[in-house]
């Protein structure tokens, strides 16, 4: 093609300039109908409501980078939010010290993940769901199912309530662990790393990558960013539940997978994960604001609903395109003269 | 023996639970419970028998819960409208199969990942079936609570229906063509493919017999009782593929055995029994099934990783 392509063509290619205008076309759609939706309060509430699935997803995303999956960390974040109740409430632990201590826990959990995926070659996603009934299995049991721990320090219930600047805590917080996760894969080697594993991983075996250490990182980060989850989630609701966090998994990966990461490994960025956070957030907090659909309480069914279809919409559109192009671009290599090879 | 030790062990394991059972809680060998007990597992064997295709074919389906819930509901609602049993039971298989043949389609069709592509079929129908049902139970006629029969004969007729259902798939599994394509295709699709094998239409197909054994599980399910509860399919998809895995269905596709699945249910569904007769908190049943499912894949992986340096 001599022709320059159009300008909303090449738009179009790049699924983090779609989503841009996805969330740009949300944000007005909801400013026009939902009911007080364009306030102060409104959006420090939507950052206090997803912060914990947006630093799940931070995570997630250089796990699927890598060409893996990580099915636990939801129930991770459970099994920490209970581990942290237990120190501070029954070993009567400091509240920094236990949450020291949780965020441990937590790598050391995705250390187990990393080594068995790692150490024994076996599938992530079969570790994964054993580890995610695992991790929520020993929550359930250390809690009866039905204990819950309350009455935490008021200066760690802050970290779920307070603000600075106008931005809640929690916000501050994804934004360090993003810029965090966002240098790392982008701006480093060690994280460089993660692409050229998912791209082709005997490749970068050949390349003389450690492979199998850099995956089992990947785990281990998301270890600890679930506990840090894990502690985010109890200082907003103000207590530690067994059921903590389910289902979060899934709509970590939906905001990955919407972000442009491609579930294959080897292509995506951290910015494409974040507002894919974002759409998600703006998209089951708006509504929940819209009058008819607040008045019959089904806000959080429809927003579940709405993201799953989402889900199969952006995986079944990324392939249908790329399906189109190659037949166009077959179409039209029959069809020019072919160019000369170079003498 | 050494082809099939995996199936073996996990047998030997059945078999020395229940010896410690017999001898420490003699109350669980007592015939109504028990019979109870295998009749509540029948609709899980019927979709662990869909599942142990799928993954024998390299593919995995975590939407057979809500798949199984969107099912009953469809059924319940006909049932309670006063439509025969047959035609119940043929709109739910109806329903299960078509929600396969989507899953099917994205996975074969556009090459999609079956994780994915079923981790957001899966919400899509659960929050669906929410928005629809709200929760509510339905409440079915009164002849159709086992099959009108007495309660006894009513969970014999399901026991048998399952275990020929499972003794038929294992036989078209190991001895008809489509059976050994699923193999085929779960080793190496290109491979299969060169052999004049057609590895999409047989990946679409075991989607669709997945959806369609679901469909005919949650009828199964219903006439348990006199009501459809719309949650009932939670938890269904972990129970079935800890089901396959532990029985030795191997989860890089390929190889796995129907009767090893059935072992595998069988160790898995008593474990939760035997707890309360061991008087372990019920509470650890979870964790229990994850330890399980980890020490299956584990054996597998140290066992693979032997032949390979072999």
């Amino acid at each position: 093609m001599s022709k320059p392509a159009p300008f909303f063509k090449t738009l179009l290619a790049c699924p983090e300039a779609v989503l841009f205008f996805v969330l740009v076309a949300e944000l007005v759609f909801f400013s026009a109908v939902g009911r007080n939706f364009n306030t102060a309060d409104n959006f420090a509430n939507i950052v206090r409501h997803s912060a914990e699935i947006g630093l799940l997803a931070l995570v997630m995303m250089p796990i699927i980078l890598t060409g893996g999956i990580d099915l636990s960390v939801g129930s991770l974040l459970g099994l920490c939010a209970v581990l942290f109740g237990v120190f501070t409430h029954e070993w009567h632990i400091a509240t920094p010290l236990a949450a020291a201590l949780t965020l441990v826990v937590g790598a050391a959990a995705g250390g187990l993940n990393g080594g068995l995926i790692t150490g024994l070659r076996l599938p992530p996603l079969i570790v994964t769901l054993g580890t995610f009934s695992l991790f929520r299995g020993l929550a359930e049991a250390i809690t009866k199912g039905t204990m819950t721990y309350k009455d935490f320090s008021p200066e760690f219930l802050a970290l779920g309530r307070a603000r600075a600047l106008g931005l809640p805590y929690q916000g501050w917080l994804f934004i360090t662990v993003g810029i965090a996760i966002g240098v790392l894969v982008h701006r480093t080697t060690l994280g460089r790393s993660f692409r050229a594993i998912g791209f082709s991983p005997e490749g970068a075996r050949y390349a003389g990558l450690p492979v199998q250490r850099r995956i089992a990182l990947t785990y281990v980060l998301a270890g600890f960013v679930a506990a840090l989850a894990a502690l985010v989630f109890t200082a907003r609701l103000r207590q530690a539940r067994a059921d903590a966090g389910s289902g979060y998994e899934l709509q970590a990966i939906t905001a990955v997978v919407l972000g442009g990461t491609s579930i294959f490994g080897g292509i995506g960025t951290v910015g494409g994960t974040v507002l894919g956070v974002a759409c998600v957030a703006v998209l089951t907090t708006g509504l929940k604001l819209i009058p008819a659909i607040a008045l019959q309480g089904i806000g959080s069914e429809l927003g579940s609903l709405l993201t799953g279809a989402l889900l199969i919409f952006a995986l079944a559109s990324g392939v249908l395109a790329k399906s189109l192009a190659a037949r166009r671009a077959r179409r039209q290599a029959l069809s020019e003269p072919q160019p000369q090879p170079i003498p | 023996m050494g082809r099939y030790f995996r199936e073996l062990s996990v047998a030997a394991a059945l078999v020395l639970l229940l010896a410690v059972l017999a001898g420490i809680a003699p109350a669980f060998f007592e015939l109504q419970p028990l019979l109870s007990r295998l009749t509540a597992q029948t609709p899980a064997l019927v979709v662990a028998v869909g599942m142990a295709l799928v993954i024998i074919c390299r593919q995995i389906d975590i939407s057979v819960g809500s798949q199984f819930g969107v099912c009953a509901v469809v059924a319940g609602l006909l049932a309670a409208a006063g439509l025969p049993l047959p035609v119940v039971l043929l709109a739910s298989v109806a329903a299960g199969a078509a929600m396969g043949a989507l899953n099917g389609w994205l996975v074969a069709g556009l090459g999609l990942p079956s994780i994915v592509v079923t981790l957001a079929t899966m919400v899509t129908w659960q929050e669906a079936l929410r928005l629809f049902q709200q929760g509510k139970f339905i409440n079915l006629p009164a002849g159709l609570q086992w099959f009108g029969l007495a309660q006894q004969r009513g969970q014999l007729t399901l026991i048998a229906a399952a275990v020929a259902l499972l003794a038929v798939a294992a036989w078209v599994l190991k001895n008809l063509a489509a059976g050994r394509h699923v193999y085929a295709v779960g080793t190496d699709a290109e491979a299969a493919r060169l052999a004049g094998i057609n590895p999409r239409g047989t990946t679409l197909g075991v989607f669709i017999l997945l959806g369609a054994l679901v469909g005919l599980a949650a009828v199964m399910n219903i006439v348990q009782s006199p009501q459809v509860d719309p949650k009932a399919g939670g938890g269904l998809e972990l129970k079935t593929i800890a089901a396959a895995v532990v029985g030795g269905v191997a989860v890089n596709g390929g190889r796995g055995n129907l009767w090893g699945v059935f072992v595998g249910l069988l160790l898995l569904a008593t474990i939760n029994p035997a707890l309360t007769y061991l008087h372990v908190e019920a509470y650890w049943e979870k964790a229990i099934q994850g330890l399980v499912i980890l020490l299956a894949v584990v054996a597998d992986g140290i066992r693979s990783r032997r032949g390979v340096t072999k």
